[in-house]
């Protein structure tokens, strides 16, 4: 069966980094979902695979929990689509999750470059 | 109700709509329509998928889920409603039954005294009373001084309060211009601080109000409610009690009406010093009163432990003190080979023994019998939900084949059961507070009877235990249908299990077993119940009617001459055909017992019988007016005076027992002190005095006018018509006399009466009721399993009668069935009810407990019962088709 092979150097979104690119994303502005998820694949270059029907959970999920807001709206091409946005509560969890990646980003880097001695740290 | 926060409908939209944003973008990357539409839904993979993610994700899936269960569940109950409404009100009578009995049992026998730590509070008693000395109680109440020694005492109990009523009944009261009556105690200055009584409203007493005597009232709060609505404005009235004004204090904490269970004292005053207001409402004895009187024990006494103090260490404290002031105007010491009485500690914690004993092992037993009756009850509805989803196998077969799992088939069964409990539930508490109330007014229990928390928590875990047997009970039955059962289309195959069916049969013959009991108890109670209300009382009650007065009694001679008015009024009343009065009512329980000499001195009675003689005391015309029959000799009369010769009436025990062989009239009775002597101008039938129970006791009449003491006393009117109505007119007397006085508990004779056999009747009504309970239970049980062995075995029916078998032998053939359940009930059940009856023998009066009659229509009934049970079903089974039963296969 014809499945999504052309695009074997993409990488399926780690849990819970879903909702950090989303949180990112909307900080650029009000953004529906099919925008969130082309800039999401535009910006990793295209590495990112983002599977749409967990985007609209993910989406669904960060309303609930009142870090984003949506609306329905009129695309740039007059077509209806709700419009996400971000909450003075979603700014917060943003720069929450965003140290929270970092510190994790660089314990991984310290521990997988750990063998090649390429200890720049003091 | 509970929303989603968004629908469905809006997110499948947002999914729309980015599908046709993501083929825009990609037309405008150069691919053509159809192909980009195709490329955007490519892409996005699984809508269906994302929307069930979404429906999944939403907050009240779970509540849906119970939603549709409790939707399917009841859908599925209305489709057999008659099942629905038989396990509903099986389930409503044998819960509520339990509930209401459980109620009466927490209010009288479990629940605390309403009182601040009462594990330390012990009521005081004695072994005996000293030789010499008159008692209320001869375990329970104490003289003045020995109150007075074991308070100052004041190391072991800290502190003693005494107690004693205004009256044996009801006590006059005014409040404004309308007399009326109340019961009212009066107490120690320590009374509400010792018990740890909070006075919501106003203040208690204090020592020096015990001291001073002061005239103070404190209300009970259920009497405040009842006469005063709940006005504050009470603090600073007046009340007068028998005339005396008291000033109303307090109103004591909601649920406190005093520490003597079963009774509700409407009123505490201090303990007093004045003739109005002697305890217990008696006239002086010698010009003293209870203070003064050290030979009359009539206080009540209650204690707390002093803090650290264990109850061996304050009795041992106390055991001196008590043996020492015993003796206080007895001479100081006992007589020789008397044994000095011994005081002793008893829990009050609950309600006091006399209580326990009266009410408690009646409530004991009547909650054994409904909690057979919901034994069975709970029975008959697994039996019903076993059959019932038996019959449904085929259903469950089809879900689990189709994919339910297990757990979704029990989700389905509790919920069945939660809501046939929960329907049932709710009925039994409504059920439960009506006959709360009517039990409680049958019994004439005073207390307030309000289902409490430990009522609610008891109907909850026996709901909650009712709702898991319900659904794990079906549950083996259902489950032992697999799915591949529901291939095989055969009724005779899939609905058969020989093991199943012998599980139902062995709870009917149980049931069985113990609806013989219950009818074998309910038949012995009844037939009590017939004989009590058929035992010749020896007087004619009809048109009788009896109040009681309490006037203010300055002197002696005021005394006389009030009722010689008072009855002289009475009589001129029209309809009135003779007047009369006593100091004890017939058929109140009360009656004066003591020793009498016979022609001066006492009777040789052989082998140490009893001597003792019941007395009262009368007015003229008694036996007139109570229809008792004069055997000898003449009546009282109203030439009978103070002055006139002293006379008296004896009944014909008296004289069998004292004077065997000779003619009563002329020899001399009198007091065992020899102080008193009147001779016998009369002899009457014997006749029931204290209650309708008793045995003839020997008797003896005194005239009222001519003995030197007078006080309350009862007043009897026999009048033509109805006896009620004469009452107001006879009010209206009486206040002409002393606007103070109320008629102390006017009722019929007959009512007086029934009042000592309400606890039989009580008892036995209850027992009949819950008997029928329990036939209506089997019987609806029986039928049931009958009925759904019949429809199992509707093929086997039509292949016998296709091969001959005649409608007789099939019949005979479902008939069998029942007959060989019933006899192995029986057998069962009569052994269960010998034990059951010997248990009851000392409630039964003129029945033996193996009494055979209700031995035989026990056995009887439950055989009609199952007789009519099992007819409806063998009669269908009888006109079962033999072609349309073979046509099913």
């Amino acid at each position: 069966m014809a499945t999504q092979e052309n695009n074997d150097d993409r990488i399926a979104l780690l849990q819970g980094t879903l909702d950090l690119l989303i949180l990112k994303t909307l900080l650029l502005g009000p953004c529906h979902g099919q925008g969130v998820a082309r800039m999401i694949q535009r910006q990793s270059e295209d590495v990112f695979l983002v599977d749409h029907g967990s985007l609209y959970v993910a989406l669904q999920r960060l309303e609930d929990r009142k870090w984003i807001r949506a609306k329905w709206g009129v695309s740039e091409n007059n077509r209806k689509a709700r419009f996400y946005s971000l909450t003075p509560k979603g700014r917060e969890q943003l720069a929450e999750k965003t140290g929270e990646w970092t510190r994790l980003t660089r314990a991984m880097g310290l521990i997988l470059d750990a063998s090649g001695g390429l200890g720049e740290e003091a | 109700m509970f929303r989603q926060k968004r629908s469905a409908e809006d997110f499948a939209e947002e999914i729309k709509a980015h599908l046709e944003l993501e083929a825009d973008e990609l037309r405008g990357e150069g691919l053509g329509v159809d192909q980009a539409q195709w490329m955007a839904r490519r892409e996005f993979g699984n809508v269906r998928a994302a929307q069930e993610r979404f429906y999944l994700k939403g907050r009240w899936v779970a509540l849906d889920k119970l939603m549709r269960d409790l939707r399917f569940g009841l859908r599925s109950l209305k489709q057999s409603p008659g099942f629905a409404a038989t396990a509903i009100l099986t389930l409503a009578l044998g819960i509520g039954a339990n509930t209401a009995v459980f109620s009466v049992m927490n209010a009288v026998l479990l629940k605390s005294l309403p009182v601040g730590d009462p594990n330390r509070l012990v009521y005081l008693r004695t072994s005996n009373p000293p030789r010499g000395a008159g008692t209320i109680d001869s375990n329970e109440t104490f003289s003045y001084p020995v109150y007075d020694a074991l308070r100052q005492q004041g190391r072991g109990l800290a502190p003693v309060m005494a107690y004693v009523p205004l009256s044996g009944s009801k006590v006059a009261v005014r409040y404004g211009a309308q007399p009326e009556e109340a019961e009212g105690d009066m107490v120690s200055g320590t009374f509400f601080t010792g018990l740890g009584v909070n006075l919501p409203l106003g203040r208690g007493f204090s020592d020096a109000d015990e001291t001073n005597h002061a005239p103070l009232a404190v209300l009970s709060y259920n009497y405040w409610t009842r006469r005063f609505a709940r006005a504050p404005a009470v603090l600073g009235k007046t009340l007068y009690v028998s005339g005396v004004p008291m000033t109303i204090v307090g109103v004591a904490a909601e649920g406190f009406e005093g520490v003597e269970g079963g009774g509700s004292t409407d009123f505490w005053i201090p303990l007093q010093n004045r003739r109005e207001l002697n305890a217990w409402g008696n006239p002086t004895e010698d010009g003293k009163l209870y203070i003064a009187d050290s030979t009359w024990w009539c206080l009540r006494l209650i204690g707390r432990l002093a803090p650290g103090v264990s109850r061996e260490q304050a009795l041992a404290q106390l055991q001196p003190v008590f043996q020492t002031a015993a003796y206080v105007g007895l001479g100081g010491s006992p007589m020789e080979g008397e044994k000095r009485p011994v005081l002793s500690l008893a829990d009050a914690k609950n309600f006091p023994g006399s209580y326990n004993t009266d009410y408690g092992r009646t409530l004991r037993m009547l909650m054994a019998m409904v909690g057979l009756v919901l034994l069975i009850a709970l029975a008959n509805v697994a039996m019903l939900l076993m059959a019932r989803n038996a019959a449904r196998q085929r259903e469950f077969s089809v879900r689990q084949a189709l994919g339910a799992g297990r757990g979704e088939l029990l989700r389905q069964l509790l919920t069945e059961s939660l809501i046939l409990v929960t329907a049932g539930g709710a009925l039994a508490w409504g059920f439960a507070q009506m006959a709360t109330r009517l039990l409680g007014r049958w019994a004439q229990i005073e207390t307030s009877l309000a289902p409490d928390r430990t009522v609610l928590l008891f109907t909850l875990g026996v709901l909650a235990f009712a709702g898991l047997l319900f659904g794990l009970a079906p549950l083996r039955v259902a489950l032992a249908g697999r799915a591949e059962l529901a291939l095989k289309t055969s009724a005779a195959t899939s609905n058969m299990d020989a093991g199943k069916s012998r599980t139902g049969r062995i709870i009917v013959a149980l049931q069985m077993a113990l609806c013989v009991v219950l009818l074998v108890g309910g038949g012995l109670l009844v037939r009590t119940l017939r004989n009590l209300e058929n035992t010749p009382l020896g007087m004619n009650v009809d048109g009788l009617v009896v109040f009681g007065v309490k006037p203010n009694i300055p002197s002696l001679a005021e005394g006389r001459a009030f009722y010689v008015n008072l009855i002289g009024k009475l009589r001129e009343l029209p309809g009135v055909e003779s007047v009369t009065v006593m100091v004890e009512r017939p058929g109140s329980w009360w009656s004066d017992n003591s020793d009498m000499q016979v022609d001066g001195k006492l009777p040789d009675v052989a082998n140490g019988a009893a001597r003792t003689v019941r007395s009262n005391v009368v007015g003229p015309d008694v036996f007139r007016t109570l229809g008792v029959p004069v055997l000898a000799g003449r009546d009282f009369a109203d030439s009978d005076t103070a002055t006139s010769p002293h006379v008296g009436i004896i009944n014909e025990e008296f004289a069998r027992r004292f004077l065997p062989g000779l003619n009563p009239l002329g020899h001399t009775i009198g007091t065992d002190d020899g102080r008193w002597s009147m001779t016998i101008v009369g002899m009457v039938k014997n006749h029931k005095y204290r209650s309708i129970d008793e045995e003839p006791i020997p008797m003896a009449w005194y005239e009222y006018a001519q003995i030197p003491i007078v006080g309350a006393m009862n007043v009897e009117i026999r009048v033509h018509g109805d006896p009620l109505a004469i009452l107001p007119a006879a009010r209206k007397v009486v206040q002409q006399l002393d606007p103070n006085l109320p008629l102390i508990r006017p009722m019929t004779q007959r009512e007086q009466f029934d009042t000592t056999i309400a606890h039989q009747v009580l008892f036995a009504r209850l027992a009949g009721f819950f008997g029928f309970l329990a036939v209506l239970l089997v019987a609806t049980g029986l039928y049931g399993t009958l009925a759904y062995r019949v429809s199992l075995r509707t093929a086997e029916i039509g292949v016998r009668m296709a091969v001959g078998a005649r409608r007789g032998q099939v019949v005979w053939m479902i008939l069998k069935d029942g007959l060989v359940l019933t006899v192995a009930g029986v057998c069962l059940g009569v052994p269960l009810a010998m034990l059951v009856g010997r248990a009851l023998s000392s409630s039964l009066y003129g029945v033996r407990a193996l009494d055979g009659m209700s031995y035989a229509l026990a056995v009887a009934g439950l055989a009609v019962v199952a007789l009519v049970a099992s007819a409806v079903p063998a009669g269908r089974a009888a006109s079962v088709d033999p072609m349309r039963a073979l046509r099913t296969e």
